[in-house]
């Protein structure tokens, strides 16, 4: 200690206990904070960011995000847990909770004087017991069956969100992500739009399955609505682009002017007729032509499809001209040359929504839909961005169940198995002291369906010694949070998914036991203290 | 050691960040403060409601009763009592009238909770609770439907200015009888064959100081505060061209240099500079029309020709107002200053400039064949004072647009309220668990739109409400408040009705909201930011 303050008289130390007294505490607090999260009784936090804007979520994940922790260990612990939700898409409250309950457990035998290695050392057994023990306790399922989906997804939204809202967004999210599945390739989320409109009710949320641009025509005399439509999804600009080098013109009478402006605008205007002529071709059964275009198009320009009674769209995004080729078909062209009848798209139905200032652009009824648009509404911004953050959550439940092909029982089954697990058989496996680093970790595990039911309104002791004495007779058995007795997850459809507990397994014991073996925190350098 | 031991959550976060949790210090502050909010609005309901003096943070003066500007130009900090206030955004959206409905409901419903939580209830139980009300309340809504209402000829002047009037009254008392005939004659100018399309955007308001109320009047198309730019002031039965950028010479987009060598080139160029412009507006004349109208600026020389054929130059700098026009006369915009083929020419009856109190207007008087604006005119004594009569007439447009997409009425006067309360109690008590107090305290709180309609009338709360229930009870189940008397009866007789669908949104988004205040236990506060407050976001692309 005293050496560190001859190199640098102006750093802090912290020596052995106090060390790790830090580090359980910092653990303990966010333990505290996110614990009243868990599980679909949690209660919402408000969080209230610097310019006064309003956040309400029940989400670990946005909350960790959203508070700015200072506490090295806390940040350390909430690493971690944003680790886990870019992996899984879930699982973070039950990653701090769990590595809180760890450090928790740890505390008492070092209390006793018992050397955190030694525990350390019996986190590391049991984590790679536990491990093999989650692969026999995990369940095979068939990916294509919606029932299992739906149960998973149902599972992960109802943490995030009121039951009712819920259980409508479950269908729209498995729904969503069936129709972008394609055997045999892999899943690509970003194929499902998530658009959000301020407008109606948080239940008036839906699927589409087509595409919604948050963008209309420029131009008050494009049809609004069109039928049976042509889609011409391109990068063409059809504007006039100044060219590279700084250049000028000289004239000297207004007719030269007048020719110079006529050229200018002859480039953009053969541009234009041309799509105009691929309309002609393609419209003459009497069908609607739309153009999508993710560079410009000039008001001129503008004007001339619009009096041919073309839909055009501008400046679209990147993304959507991706997603738009996977809705309609046809593909992407990049200039007027390659245009021909098969690159075209086609659409049921294209119309335009417009809310106040905003416009949409809803194309719909499309032939082979491989992506789709979650359409988010809601009366007000907090209720949508909690929706989004839910969504996201849900459609990576159902994509992790589908690459697992695998779920884990929930409800807090997984945990009363695995600890009875570690008490009667991985304990056996060791000898001496390292049996307490097992005994620790089991305590641990069973501090997640506690949580449940004492969010949930019961007696955790008492439900915890139900559900030990359910899981002693053998089979699954896991919390119903609407009656606070044991149940068979099964029969309520709790599902969780396999990857998420894996990745929890895995990165809780290691963070709680490097926290455990920090036996001395220096801070030295110039702006670490406090002004 | 500065860093010391630190435990819960406070000290781990940066510096200047609140943390607020549990009853206490979350749940009963937040309550407190949308109770605070309620007040402020409370005083503003009903037909006899005070106005309010705010000066928003740009000094801008507003003297109104309608909660909706109340509580935006107020800026409402506390994060609790914003939840509020987007509920009651939410309903000026959807509905556009009803707003203090919402404030004030929402307050008592959290009032009510706040006793409720003192006995010891969970306060995720009282929001079970209100749900379950909120679900129930709106169902006995539905049956509260006035008979006859279900159908409404939109095309009535009579009937619509009668079903209006409600709206109306509660902003503008008094004056109900006189703006009613006039947003109807407006309204019935511009809805399109199908009622449902009904925009509100084609009812314009033009403001202009003088006069009194009542020398307020319908205009059948435009009215545009602004002379023109030539000297031609009035035609009639015009043709329009209407041109989207300015009347001027063109130019290039690259950068050009007139390169003259000797004077007489510099002569030629100016001649045939001149030669062109009229050569443009001479063919523009030879199509027929007599109004130009431009975006942009007049060029001199341009504005010469067009005086010279005789021609009206009318300039409208705003897009919107451009868009408008070229609706009110059926002409395309061009974006080019070429002849305008003979279709995108637009027609007016009557063009005029005529001088309403000293201020010079252009007028667009048209045929109610073509009508597909109309305008109403205000003339008051004060700016505050038409102000607050405009948001009146956009209650009252917003409430046409209503009518025609679902023209089902609801007793007014707090007769539904009373009725959905009485229902409500009983259901109450039939409920078996925790839930019972929280529908009971929830159809008290219902209570709060008859009794503050009496108490800002003037009336004893508690008498009316005995008189209400008495009459309710004994099958007058449309009773309402009469402001004149302080006796309950039925108010649907004399024609005062509120919409279904305004308290169908206004109960959903008051209950909605008080149960998401209830559910909150923790409040994480960020230290608050300094410098200006952030731009708000528009759309990047929005020239054209």
């Amino acid at each position: 200690m005293a050496s560190v303050r001859q190199l640098n008289p102006k750093a802090e130390v912290l020596g052995r206990g106090a060390a790790c007294f830090m580090n359980v505490n910092a653990a303990k607090g966010l333990y505290d904070v996110m614990k009243t999260n868990l599980g679909p009784k949690g209660t919402i936090k408000m969080l209230v960011g610097g310019a006064g804007d309003i956040k309400l979520t029940k989400d670990g994940n946005v909350l960790l995000r959203e508070m700015q922790i200072t506490n090295p260990t806390a940040v350390m612990i909430a690493r971690t847990a944003v680790a886990q939700d870019e992996v899984t898409g879930d699982g973070t409250t039950t990653m701090v909770i769990l590595i809180g309950e760890l450090m928790k457990q740890a505390e008492r035998y070092i209390a006793d004087g018992l050397h955190p290695r030694i525990i350390a050392e019996g986190y590391e057994i049991a984590k790679k017991d536990l491990l093999e023990f989650l692969d026999g306790f995990k369940e095979a399922i068939d990916p294509s069956d919606r029932e299992t989906l739906r149960c998973v997804a149902r599972t992960a939204l109802r943490t995030k969100l009121r039951e009712g809202l819920a259980d409508q967004l479950t269908d729209i999210v498995v729904d969503a992500v069936m129709t972008i599945n394609k055997a045999d390739q892999p899943l690509d989320l970003y194929m499902v739009e998530i658009m959000h409109m301020r407008h109606k009710l948080d239940t008036d949320t839906r699927l589409i399955r087509g595409l919604v641009l948050d963008h209309g025509s420029r131009h008050p005399d494009m049809p609004k609505r069109l039928e049976n439509c042509h889609v011409l999804n391109c990068n063409i600009s059809l504007e006039y682009e100044k060219s590279e080098v700084n250049a000028g013109f000289f004239y000297s009478s207004a007719e030269q002017r007048e020719k110079l402006v006529a050229a200018e605008r002859a480039v953009v205007d053969d541009k234009v007729q041309r799509i105009i002529d691929l309309k002609k071709q393609v419209c003459a059964d009497g069908s609607s032509f739309a153009v999508i275009n993710q560079k410009g198009i000039d008001p001129a320009s503008l004007d001339l499809l619009a009096k041919e009674g073309i839909l055009a769209l501008r400046r679209a995004k990147r993304r959507n001209a991706e997603r738009l080729q996977l809705a309609t078909g046809g593909f992407t062209v990049n200039s007027v040359e390659e245009l021909s009848a098969e690159c075209l798209g086609h659409a049921g139905l294209v119309y335009e929504h417009v809310l106040g200032e905003d416009k949409f652009t809803f194309v719909e009824d499309v032939r082979h839909p491989h992506s789709c648009t979650i359409l988010i509404k809601g009366p007000n911004d907090y209720t949508i961005a909690q929706i989004k953050d839910a969504v996201r959550d849900g459609l990576r439940a159902v994509k992790n169940t589908i690459e697992d092909a695998a779920v884990v029982p929930g409800a807090g089954a997984f945990e009363v198995a695995a600890a009875h697990h570690l008490r009667t058989v991985t304990v056996k496996k060791v000898e001496g002291r390292t049996k307490l680093g097992i005994e620790a970790f089991a305590e641990a595990l069973l501090g997640l369906p506690k949580i449940l039911a004492e969010n949930s309104g019961y007696d955790p002791q008492d439900t915890i010694i139900a559900l030990q004495d359910e899981a002693e007779r053998g089979g699954c058995v896991g919390l119903d949070v609407s009656s606070g007795e044991p149940a068979d997850p099964h029969l309520s459809g709790v599902l969780d998914n396999f990857i998420v507990k894996r990745q929890i397994l895995q990165s809780a014991p290691i963070v709680a036991s490097q926290l455990l073996l920090v036996d001395e925190v220096l801070r030295a350098g110039m702006n670490m203290r406090r002004q | 050691m500065a860093m010391g031991m630190p435990y819960g959550l406070q000290s781990m976060l940066k510096e200047g960040h609140k943390h607020l949790s549990g009853l206490e210090e979350a749940v009963l502050k937040n309550i407190e403060a949308c109770k605070q909010l309620a007040q402020i609005t409370r005083t503003s309901m009903g037909p006899n409601g005070m106005n309010k003096m705010v000066i928003n943070h740009l000094e801008k003066l507003f003297v109104t009763n309608d909660a909706s500007t109340i509580t935006q130009e107020l800026e409402v900090q506390h994060p609790a009592a914003k939840l509020l206030v987007m509920a009651a955004q939410a309903q000026q959206q959807e509905i556009g009238d009803g707003t203090n409905m919402v404030l004030s409901f929402a307050g008592e419903l959290l009032a009510n909770a706040e006793s409720l939580l003192r006995d010891g209830l969970h306060p995720t139980e009282i929001a079970d609770g209100y749900a379950k009300a909120g679900a129930k309340a709106l169902e006995i809504l539905d049956t509260l439907v006035v008979a006859g209402t279900q159908t409404l000829d939109v095309r009535d002047k009579a009937a619509v200015a009668q079903r209006i009037k409600g709206s109306i009254s509660s902003k503008q008392y008094g004056y109900e009888d006189l703006l009613a005939p006039l947003i109807a004659e407006a309204c019935i100018d511009v809805v399109p064959k199908n009622p449902h399309n009904f925009n509100v955007d084609n009812v314009r308001v033009v403001k202009i100081n003088g006069g009194g109320l009542h020398d307020s009047r319908v205009v059948q198309g435009m009215v545009l505060k602004r002379g023109v730019e030539g000297s031609v002031s009035r035609v009639v039965d015009a043709k329009v061209a209407v041109f989207a950028q300015g009347v001027d010479t063109s130019s290039t987009e690259t950068k050009g240099t007139v390169l003259i060598r000797s004077a007489e080139e510099l002569e030629g160029y100016s001649r045939g500079e001149e030669d062109r412009i009229e050569d443009i507006i001479r063919k523009l004349a030879e199509t027929g029309a007599k109004v130009v109208v431009g975006h942009q600026a007049f060029g001199e020389m341009a504005l010469h020709f067009i005086e010279q054929y005789g021609m009206m130059a009318i300039k409208i700098p705003s897009k919107f107002d451009l868009r408008r026009f070229c609706r009110a006369t059926g002409a395309t915009a061009l974006v080019k200053l070429q002849t305008p083929a003979a279709d995108e020419l637009g027609f007016a009856k009557q063009l005029a400039v005529q001088e309403i109190g000293g201020t010079k207007c252009i007028v667009l008087q048209q045929d109610s064949s073509m009508g597909q604006i109309s305008t109403v005119v205000l003339r008051g004594s004060t700016d505050q004072m038409l102000d607050d009569v405009e948001r009146a007439v956009d209650d009252g447009v917003n409430s046409y647009k209503l009518l025609g997409k679902d023209p089902r009425a609801v007793p007014a006067g707090g007769g539904s309220e009373i009725e959905i309360a009485r229902q409500l109690l009983q259901y109450g008590r039939k409920e078996t668990g925790l839930d019972q107090y929280a529908i009971v305290k929830y159809a008290e709180a219902l209570e709060v739109v008859p009794r503050t309609i009496a108490e800002n009338s003037g009336l004893s709360a508690t008498d009316a409400l005995a008189g209400m229930y008495s009459a309710h009870a004994a099958g007058q189940t449309a009773a309402g408040l009469d402001v004149e008397t302080g006796e309950a009866r039925d108010l649907g007789a004399a024609g005062i009705l509120d919409l279904y669908t305004t308290k169908w949104w206004a109960l959903k988004l008051a209950s909605d909201s008080a149960s998401t205040v209830l559910r909150i236990d923790q409040i994480i506060m960020a230290k608050m930011a300094g410098g200006p407050a952030p731009r708000k976001g528009g759309a990047a692309d929005d020239e054209d």
